[in-house]
């Protein structure tokens, strides 16, 4: 019985297992799970969509024709980068520069790690390098930091360095020069006899020049992300193009997309691959962005509470933060990632008591899928948050993960009163009770000083709050900090989901500037200062349509959105900033261009602050292109009323809050209909998510499915 | 709280640790066992019976005696002198304070002016392996590196008494 219509399909190939979000356009959905298979993923893939249709009673013959767009993340990429399984890759840099790669940057030593291990300098450590120094190989050139060239290209050099990689057994080669972003002629040189020695030698290497891939001010950055792209993402590509040729077997009509870290999706066939290395919390973001453009929403914090970590961020003026040089998998990159901050405090955070102080601490590490002692399968000995959920009867040991696990009360009660009540000389219901103020001031401080950090003041911000942990918490996270409005989506489980589905098609290109222009330019000077901005985005725009091509989109359906970063001169932080113009090529152009950048400034920081007569600096150029795809529906409802309907109504559960054993309702969502005003204290329980109403709060289901959570004054 | 078996102590010991077991050791709190078994570890090493009460650096230990003083001794079997003296004092020591010495270690324009600083190196008289090395301006006393307050440390982070010399 076909009666669903199936909208989207989003993937999440992890290390162990395949999820498969199949979203219909109702904003219903269903996960799906299978075993991942690392050699063909696309099999994975495929039993993995059959698991979850098969909660609608649906085939995939019968679902993937009906399907509008689907998105795939995966971890294959990272786990190779991860555990250097990656491709051999030799290195080619400036002469008496062979060891700047495996030195690395200090951070890479303790990137990744807790606060407290930070500051503990016996942990840190450098992992083993991509690139080993015997696959490293000096030629000798110099270009400086303004684009000059000191020292010309020994092209004499090049090819001997090549053959010896090759000899060495290298299957990719990747050039990265000093300033080459400025000055790309000997990078682009170095490549090309690079390549001619390859065809001499007849053998069929890749080779990477990072100015083809990432034009970018800093060394071990663009470095690092052109390795990856040769290393990990490139031998990725094989993967992938199997996961859409299956899809295609069994009727898609669209072609697989990519999440990529800048915000967008992209083809299998994009030239940067690399940003597709981590993707998963970005969708939450991407789906906030887009749900906030729905609904009329300008400035909207996402947090995200999942079994391990806290994520939050800021989108401002419909639109999110990209942070330039983010890091994963402990390495310093180059790539446009969705600005996000995360804590280590989730729903599996490990619970212990410091044997010195006495006090309770709370992660950073967790449990992860084995969840807690709750869950004797899992073989877990260290209480978690989720033990002192159930001690409290705010989760139904029954209905976990609706009911595919069953969490056991009594192992969780025992191992709170072993582990932390009796230690405590508390009840065991109060120090679990204790254990979740803990969690829930420790997320609200953290949410407080990240607005505030900002400039920003949460009334100024509508709070959307999803993942399978978040709506748990919601409340307690939110309480008196203000927020315009708290919205929880009755889908938050399956919200990043949703959001890569939901997310553009979109490439975007970054290029690193300098141009300086005086508090007192002359016309002249601004004209040249607009001239190179301009040329840097033409050069970028072709970039993009390049990319589109390969999907066959023209450059007309391509819809283009110019960027620039710019600072006062002198100064250490940029802006990114659109561009309210096509192109710049006038004096008057550029003087809309610093007022842009004033009002940004004025925003971010203060009116005050503002100083023109520093002059400016333009850092760098971006262009974002993106072309129409479908995008989910967002669920529409007639209106019903404030009183939810009987058969919404589930029972009673005794729920210790706040010193007391109290009467808690118990409501399906799925069974709650658009108007409904739930009262506390109440329990809304959905298979993947359970979202709580305390005293002193109420909740509102709107016609799109939407909670609306209030703080009663 | 976690606890580990005698074989990851002794990985421990020896520096043979895998680095990410090690890493998990440091950032967890320490097991409450841990004092026991390296004590363990190193009284079943040494050849001698006298009890090891606290390590006191590489191949160093405070022992206590039958007669319950308290001596600072080698893994050889050397017994240097009591608990609180400065064990230094009684070691063989090799100063580098001339060019020559220091350039045995360092390359030239890497090594320390000798005038200003001198490397001393301290040798065990019985068994002649290396315990300790000091760094310092040519005029400086003898550091005396570690004055622990054994009695204090049994009693309130082990919460027991220093064992009965008899027993």
């Amino acid at each position: 019985m076909a009666s669903r219509k199936t909208q989207i399909l989003a993937i999440d190939a992890g290390g162990t297992m395949t999820d498969t979000f199949i979203i219909d356009d109702m904003g219903e959905f269903v996960v799906g799970k299978a075993q991942t298979t690392p050699g063909d993923e696309s099999v994975g893939l495929l039993h993995s969509a059959v698991d979850a249709l098969s909660f609608w009673g649906m085939t995939v013959e019968e679902a993937f024709p009906q399907l509008l767009t689907g998105v795939y993340s995966g971890t294959a990429m990272l786990n190779r980068l991860v555990s250097r399984k990656g491709r051999k890759v030799g290195l080619i840099v400036n002469k008496g520069m062979e060891d700047f790669h495996r030195m690395g940057r200090a951070i890479q030593s303790y990137l990744g790690y807790s606060y407290s291990d930070r500051l503990h300098i016996n942990t840190h450590r450098y992992d083993p390098p991509l690139v080993p120094r015997e696959w490293t190989r000096g030629v000798t050139e110099r270009i400086d930091l303004f684009g000059n060239i000191v020292i010309p290209l020994y092209e004499h050099e090049v090819e001997p360095a090549v053959r010896e990689l090759v000899d060495e057994g290298v299957e990719a080669i990747v050039i990265s020069l000093l300033h080459s972003y400025k000055n790309p002629t000997h990078e682009r040189r170095v490549r090309d006899i690079a390549k001619a020695t390859l065809r001499k030698l007849k053998r069929d290497l890749p080779v990477f020049a990072s100015v083809d891939y990432y034009p970018v001010r800093k060394e071990s950055h663009r470095t690092n992300t052109t390795i990856i792209e040769a290393y990990a993402a490139d031998p990725s590509r094989r993967t992938l193009e199997l996961v859409d040729e299956r899809m295609k077997e069994q009727g898609a009509k669209f072609d697989v997309r990519v999440m990529a870290t800048h915000g967008g999706t992209i083809s299998i066939r994009a030239n940067e691959l690399a940003r597709t290395l981590v993707s998963g919390p970005i969708g939450g973001v991407v789906g906030g962005k887009y749900l906030g453009e729905a609904l009329g929403i300008q400035n909207i914090v996402c947090s995200d509470i999942g079994g391990t970590s806290f994520d939050i961020a800021l989108i401002t003026q419909g639109d999110f933060t990209i942070d330039t040089s983010p890091d994963m998998a402990r390495l310093v990159l180059s790539l446009p990632l969705v600005a996000m901050d995360s804590v280590g405090a989730g729903t599996g955070s490990f619970v212990r008591v410091d044997p010195y102080t006495k006090s309770i601490v709370l992660g950073p590490d967790s449990a992860g899928y084995r969840v807690g002692g709750c869950y004797p399968e899992g073989g877990l000995d260290t209480i978690t948050v989720s033990d002192c959920h159930v001690v409290l009867g705010l989760i139904n040991p029954d209905n976990f993960l609706g009911g595919q696990i069953k969490l056991d009360r009594e192992r969780a009660y025992q191992s709170v009163k072993e582990q932390l009540a009796d230690p405590l000389g508390l009840s065991v219901e109060a120090a679990s009770y204790g254990v979740i103020e803990l969690l829930e001031a420790q997320l609200r401080n953290y949410l407080e000083s990240l607005v505030m950090g900002k400039g920003y003041s949460p009334t100024q911000f509508a709070c959307f709050s999803y993942g399978g942990g978040g709506p748990l918490h919601t409340a307690g996270y939110v309480r008196g900090l203000g927020f315009e409005d708290v919205l929880v989506p009755a889908w938050a489980a399956g919200f990043s989901a949703f959001g890569c589905g939901a997310a553009d098609f979109e490439y975007r290109y970054d290029r690193t500037l300098d141009i300086n222009v005086g508090a007192n330019a002359t016309q002249k000077e601004q004209v040249e200062a607009a001239g190179i901005l301009q040329e840097a985005w033409n050069e970028l725009t072709e970039k993009v349509q390049q990319e589109f091509e390969k999907n066959g989109f023209q450059s007309k359906d391509v819809q283009l959105r110019m960027y620039f970063r710019m600072q006062y001169q002198g100064q250490l932080n940029d802006l990114e900033i659109e561009a309210p113009l096509a192109t710049a090529t006038t004096a008057d152009d550029w003087k809309v261009l610093t007022m842009t950048f004033e009002e940004t400034y004025a925003r971010v920081y203060a009116r005050a602050a503002r100083s023109p007569e520093l002059g400016y600096t333009v850092t760098g150029a971006i262009v974002r292109g993106s072309v129409e795809v479908p995008k989910p529906k967002i669920p529409e409802e007639p209106y019903y009323g404030e009183t939810p309907p009987k058969e919404a109504h589930r029972g009673i559960r005794e729920v210790y809050w706040d010193g007391e054993w109290i009467q808690a309702d118990i409501w399906e969502m799925e069974a709650l209909k658009a108007g409904n005003r739930i009262e506390a204290f109440s329990i809304i329980e959905s298979p993947a998510t359970t979202f709580i109403v305390p005293l002193g709060f109420e909740a509102v289901l709107d016609q799109h499915r939407i909670f609306h959570l209030r703080e009663l004054d | 709280m976690a606890e580990y078996d005698r074989a990851t102590i002794e990985e421990l010991i020896d520096g043979t640790i895998d680095f990410f077991k090690l890493k998990e050791m440091l950032s967890s709190f320490k097991d409450p066992g841990r004092f026991d078994t390296y004590i363990e570890v190193l009284q079943d090493r040494v050849k001698w019976q006298d009890r090891i009460l606290l390590p006191y650096g590489l191949h160093l230990y405070v022992v206590q005696k039958t007669d319950g003083k308290r001596m600072i001794k080698c893994d050889c079997g050397h017994e240097f002198c009591d608990a609180n003296d400065n064990w230094k004092l009684h070691a063989l020591v090799y100063v580098r304070d001339t060019e020559d010495r220091v350039q045995e270690l360092y390359p030239e324009y890497l090594a320390p002016d000798p005038k200003w600083q001198v490397i001393r190196e301290y040798y065990c008289p019985t068994c002649a392996t290396q315990l300790e090395v000091e760094a310092v301006t040519p005029w400086y006393p003898v550091i005396h590196d570690f004055q622990p307050d054994i009695d204090g440390f049994y009693k309130e982070w082990l919460g027991r008494p220093v064992p009965d010399p008899a027993g």
